[in-house]
């Protein structure tokens, strides 16, 4: 049985009514089809109102059916704002209105209408806050109004991504330009992107006839959209918007849950123009609509718009729409044409020979609702006495439907975003568009082109440009494309004041005639401060209706061409996107050392510093304190075992190796012996600490540097650049990820390192302190280097990465018998802590330097230059103005302080705590801080704001806190 | 009776392991090293559409400084004229030329490269420094005609077939960490070679495993690329 709430086929080419959906709008079950927005769906049951207004919470209904408008924003599950007239309907989904209080017919927000008067534009500039202090009062209120929406605070991420692609040419908008542009691109050789925001390909050729058997739209739109479609040059992307240009024709183009990131050598604008709504009394009442928007629901969604119908028209293509709205059965009632002297097309003459009334040089002066107050019930029409002004009486038309046609905008945001200038002509009342950046072109009616003739032959010019561009072609440039057309689609003035206002500049915002001359009047001539002032262009549709009628009245209000007025910044997105598509897939690189997986077995709480997976310690979470002790006091008594891959390895190599390393640390190293280690510290040109680490000899021009995990890119950069200038006869590589490493360390270490190596002489005589050797631990390749970092005999064994995890196995099975235990990168910390070890970046800051650390003992006095050399000099000739010195509390009441806790001396800041740490060897808290000179000797005191504001007073003491006498770690 | 190899039977092992056992994997030996053999069946239709071998295993080094070129080719080394491209040699040993003065080799997929077992023993001359690329960069395989594709969701570059030509290399961000990529293909299956950072592997696999899900890839093991290269 045939459906009646739909037009028969061939209307409705969207929908596939065989495959009927209910959902539900407004906790009411609706049917309708696949293919069906929810806006076509809910006009197809008669069910036209869709929203309430932000502002007077006036209902609103179909506008546009693009999806360009506010009036169809409507709250989804978990997404606020989805637009009615693109949300295709799917089994039980669940819509809701939006912007009421009560329910959407009795909308008790409507009353605000009533106060319309004592809201005038910028209200909120100039009321709230006077007298003082009433903001706070006024704050929440408003907040509680404004916004549209409900925030789903249950949602669920899903997965968003991206993806670049790379074309020849990319051509945006589909309509019958963009078909005809992305085919003669791809016949030329191009490989060709071509994108639309609707379902269909063919713009306009699905809705608008251009003739009057209606026949060749409909042909055209076939032929062009199958060679696309047998094109293989051509990768045409339907549903999807490109949001935006950015240089070099980057553009970025959302489709379902993905961000695809185009580059395209060459870019063909053909997006179209959009239809612009006439200004009278109660123009936004759902039931006046655009004549595009009527073709639309017919055409697509085969649902009549109305009943009966009257046609505003300003040009000829109203008469189009008549056509269209007599073959759905709508009683066209009326056509008010704005023009005193129209020149008919063929259609027009025609529609004018059907027997409906014409009223020329008339408008509608005024909508009135119907008895509900929710739908158009009637118009006033009237006769234009001149610009803008209606006589004094006119006749009611009844009615149910008011299409208005009476001009277009071009879709200039994306060619503005690319540098294109908006000008416009008063002769034809039109936005023009100009001045493109390279490999950049526009086409059909963004470029005021109308006859389907002018719009393929000019879409057909741009692609020779754009092909030519490429080599790809070297055809004769076309001419410029001139369209004869017998008068221009836009009429000049469809603006109509009302004493009772209410004739909608912008729908989104509630802004009527007098809000836009009044923010002139106010003071704010200018078209960037008429739209903050006023808001006017700020709302979800973006001025896509307002932008025109906006310069139009600033123009006439401030004596000025609408030219010279022009209109606001059209800025990326075109449209509106989830932040998910934004955020897309992140990235989040993670290094894991070779031995990451034998920490997660060994129970380890990691933790990531940079990209590193790091073990902070072994152990139950809740025990972290005694976990991290208990591997403090195995490492002193036994031996442990810390991972130190992520420590920074750089090899530097050739004849000029110790030379390059004299220049570029603070210490000495030109003679420093082949199997020795050196402690290396990295100033910068101003004297600043910046890395450390220690520097192997393993061969007469063989060095290999170690540097801190965070540190090392940092360092391999630096060294790059200095020998860039220094241009000496070395190579360095960042060898990190090349070595696994582990530091062995405790009393016990020798004895389960000596079961492993067979081709080392481990005796403390043989292989003493600050030594370097290369052999084989456990069979594997292994560079081993005696140091003390943890106060302790200590062994680091670096490992050819891959062989990571079986050296740890290695190590872990020899030392059962010597208790030994992993220790992680807290008790590290711990450990170093009481040798009074400084960690770079902790200890460190962007101001440090070696003096004030009392590191002098790491500074050559004897070399000519290093990095850094001269801003030490000089600074050593003045008094420091801080030192870093360690510090006891040995209260056991006091609270143990943290990192950046202050030092005080009375009211003034004077210092600051980097590290502390209770020490379970000395039983007692230990740390290092920043001081005044003045409290830096040992037995003075100083006081530390700890929490809370409490006052712990600290020792100093000398350092280091354990071992003063190094024995432990010479072993 | 067949010999169950075990990944962790040799010191070189991928950090993958685990994750391949996982994924069912069988393991075999290829030259010295252990690597997937396969993880199920018609893993040759899989490498045609979309798939990801982990090669890290295999042997492979490198050579920079500005006596390489001379020192390479006395060596018998066949160098790409220009950065940036790569050749293979007589035994498909791949011989990747990442600037004027600095090649990485790879083995080919039977893990043995005489090339590099010599190249890595031979006294160099003045100015060459070899680089421990088997230890610092991890080696994985995109192969299959969706391999451009899913490059595209994590690189910038544009890898199509006809525009990124076999042997071409790209030095480049990869899921936001550093790759060298060359196209290397496998017989006629489109094949990307991915050296990357080692430590970086286990998140580089699982980056791409779920940038090749929309298209419907999965792991594989070498014994598809073997059969790639000879059907």
């Amino acid at each position: 049985m045939a459906d009646k709430t739909r037009l028969p086929q061939p209307l409705g080419m969207l929908i596939d009514r065989k495959q009927p959906i209910t959902f539900s709008f407004e906790n009411k079950t609706y049917s309708g089809y696949a293919g069906d927005t929810v806006a076509s769906a809910l006009a197809a049951s008669n069910q036209w109102l869709l929203s309430r207004s932000f502002k007077y919470h006036r209902p609103r209904g179909v506008l546009t059916m693009a999806g360009q408008d506010a009036n169809s924003m409507v709250q989804l599950h978990s997404d606020p704002n989805a637009l009615a007239d693109r949300v295709e309907i799917t089994p039980d989904l669940e819509v809701m209105a939006q912007n009421y209080t009560g329910s959407l017919s009795r909308d008790r927000g409507a009353r605000l209408g009533l106060l319309a008067k004592f809201l005038p534009v910028a209200f909120y500039y100039k009321a709230f806050f006077k007298p003082r202090g009433m903001w706070e009062k006024w704050a929440p209120l408003i907040r509680k109004k404004a916004g549209l929406g409900q925030i789903n605070l249950n949602y669920q991420p899903e997965y968003f991504d991206k993806q670049y692609q790379f074309y020849d040419v990319a051509v945006i908008g589909a309509g019958p330009a963009g078909l005809c542009a992305a085919l003669a691109a791809a016949d030329a050789g191009a490989a060709v992107l071509l994108v639309d925001e609707n379902a269909q390909l063919g713009g306009s050729l699905n809705y608008a006839r251009s003739d009057l058997e209606g026949t060749q739209s409909r042909q055209m739109r076939e032929a062009l959209v199958a060679r696309v479609e047998a094109n293989v040059n051509i990768v045409a992307m339907t549903d999807a918007t490109c949001n935006g240009w950015f240089a070099d024709n980057w553009l970025p183009v959302v489709r379902a849950k993905r961000l695809y990131k185009v580059r395209a050598k060459q870019t063909i604008m053909c997006v179209g123009a959009i239809e612009q709504p006439a200004v009278f009394h109660n123009n936004d009442l759902p039931g006046v609509l655009l004549s595009s928007a009527a073709l639309r629901l017919i055409n697509l969604y085969a649902v009549r718009p109305g009943q009966s119908a009257v046609v505003l028209t300003g040009n000829n293509d109203g008469y189009t729409a008549v056509l269209d709205l007599v073959d759905a059965g709508v009683d066209v009632k009326l056509i008010v044409d704005l023009r005193d002297a129209p020149a008919y097309d063929a259609i027009a003459e025609h529609v004018c020979g059907l027997g409906i009334p014409v009223k020329i040089g008339h408008a509608v002066y005024a909508a009135q609702p119907d008895a509900t107050g929710l739908h158009l019930g009637s118009v006033d029409v009237r006769e234009i006495v001149s610009r803008g002004h209606c006589a004094t009486h006119g006749e009611i038309i009844a009615c149910d439907t008011l299409c208005m046609s009476v001009g277009y905008t071009p879709t200039y945001q994306l060619i503005c975003q690319a540098g294109g200038q908006l000008s416009y002509d008063d002769d034809s009342a039109m936005f023009t568009l100009n001045q493109c950046p390279d490999n950049y072109y526009i086409a059909g009616s963004v470029n005021s082109l109308w006859t389907l003739e002018a719009v393929v032959a000019d879409a057909e010019r741009a692609a020779i440009i754009a092909t030519n561009a490429l080599g790809m072609s070297s055809r004769q440039i076309p001419d410029l494309i001139v369209d004869v057309q017998p008068q221009s689609p836009n009429f000049s003035w469809p603006i109509f004041a009302h004493p009772k206002g209410k004739e909608f500049v912008d729908f989104d915002e509630d802004l009527q005639i007098a809000d836009i001359i009044n923010a002139t009047r106010d003071g704010y001539e200018h078209i960037q401060l008429v739209k903050r002032y006023s808001t006017c262009g700020m709302g979800p549709s973006q001025g896509r209706h307002s932008a025109l009628t906006t310069a139009r009245l600033v123009a006439d209000a401030t004596q000025r061409t609408v030219a010279q007025t022009g209109v606001t910044t059209a800025r990326p997105p075109f449209s509106a996107e989830h932040l998910a598509h934004s955020a897309g897939r992140s990235f989040y690189p993670a290094r894991r050392s070779n031995m990451h997986h034998r920490h997660l077995e060994s129970g380890a709480q990691m933790l990531q510093a940079g990209a590193w997976y790091r073990p902070a310690f072994y152990g139950d979470a809740a025990a972290r304190t005694q976990c991290i002790n208990r591997e403090v006091d195995n490492v002193r008594n036994n031996v442990g075992l810390v991972d130190v891959s992520t420590l920074g390895g750089i090899e530097v190599r050739g004849t000029d190796a110790g030379e390059f390393l004299n220049r570029f640390y603070t210490f000495s190293f030109l003679k420093q012996p082949v199997g020795k280690a050196r402690y290396a510290l990295l100033t910068n040109e101003a004297g600043v600490i910046i890395d450390d680490g220690v520097a192997c000899r393993f061969g007469e021009h063989h060095y290999y540097v170690t540097a801190t995990t965070g540190g090392v890119d940092r360092v391999h950069q630096s060294m790059l650049k200095w020998n860039a200038q220094w241009r000496l006869d070395i190579d360095i590589t960042n060898v990190t990820s090349a070595y696994a490493g582990v530091n062995i360390a405790g009393p016990r270490a020798r004895e389960v390192l000596s079961k492993l190596v067979t081709d080392i002489d481990m005796s403390a005589v043989a292989f003493p302190y600050m030594c370097i050797r290369e052999g084989s631990v456990a069979g594997i390749p292994a560079r081993l280097i005696r140091v003390g970092f943890v106060g302790e005999l200590g062994f680091e064994v670096h490992v050819p990465q891959y062989a990571g995890e079986a050296l740890w196995d290695a190590l872990i099975e020899a030392g059962q018998g010597q208790s030994i235990k992993p220790f992680g990168i807290e008790a590290q910390r711990v450990l170093r802590l009481e040798k009074g070890h400084i960690i770079i970046g902790q200890d460190t800051d962007a101001m440090s330097n070696p003096a004030e650390l009392q590191m002098g003992w790491a500074v050559s006095k004897l070399k000519a230059f290093f990095v850094g050399s001269r801003t030490l000099k000089e600074l050593g000739k003045i008094p420091l103005k801080r030192c870093l010195v360690g510090f006891v509390v040995d209260d056991p009441n006091a609270p143990i302080p943290l990192e950046s806790h202050l030092v005080v001396d009375g009211d003034k800041m004077v210092g600051r705590v980097t590290s502390c740490n209770f020490s379970p060897t000395l039983k007692k808290p230990i740390g290092l801080a920043y001081v005044p000179p003045t409290h830096a000797d040992a037995g003075s005191s100083f006081t530390i704001k700890s929490s809370g504001g409490s006052l712990v007073v600290a020792q100093v003491v000398d350092l280091p806190f354990y071992d003063a006498g190094n024995l432990r770690q010479e072993l | 009776m067949s010999v169950v190899i075990s990944p962790t039977q040799t010191l070189r092992r991928s950090q993958l392991y685990r994750r391949h056992r996982q994924l069912g994997a069988d393991f075999a030996q290829f030259g010295d090293s252990i690597a997937v053999d396969h993880y199920g069946d018609d893993e040759v239709s899989q490498a045609r559409v979309l798939g990801l071998a982990d090669l890290s295993t295999l042997p492979r080094i490198g050579f920079k400084g500005l006596g390489t070129p001379v020192w390479a080719d006395s060596c018998g080394v066949k160098q790409p004229a220009q950065p940036n491209w790569a050749t293979l040699q007589g035994d498909n040993t791949l011989v990747a030329r990442l600037s004027s003065n600095e090649l990485l080799l790879a083995s080919n997929l039977t893990g043995s490269s005489k090339l590099i077992e010599t190249l890595a023993t031979a006294t160099r001359a003045h100015r060459v420094y070899a680089l421990p690329r088997g230890d610092s960069h991890s080696w994985l395989s995109l192969c299959g005609e969706q391999a451009a594709n899913t490059l595209a969701k994590v690189c910038a570059i544009d890898f199509r077939a006809q525009y990124f030509t076999n042997l071409q290399i790209a030095q480049t961000s990869l899921a936001k960490i550093n790759a060298v990529i060359v196209r290397t293909d496998i017989g006629d299956n489109l094949n990307y070679a991915i050296f990357s950072d080692s430590c970086s592997l286990e998140y580089l696999w699982d980056s791409l495993l779920d940038a090749m899900s929309e298209y419907r890839g999965r792991a594989i093991g070498l014994q598809a690329l073997h059969d790639c290269a000879t059907l």
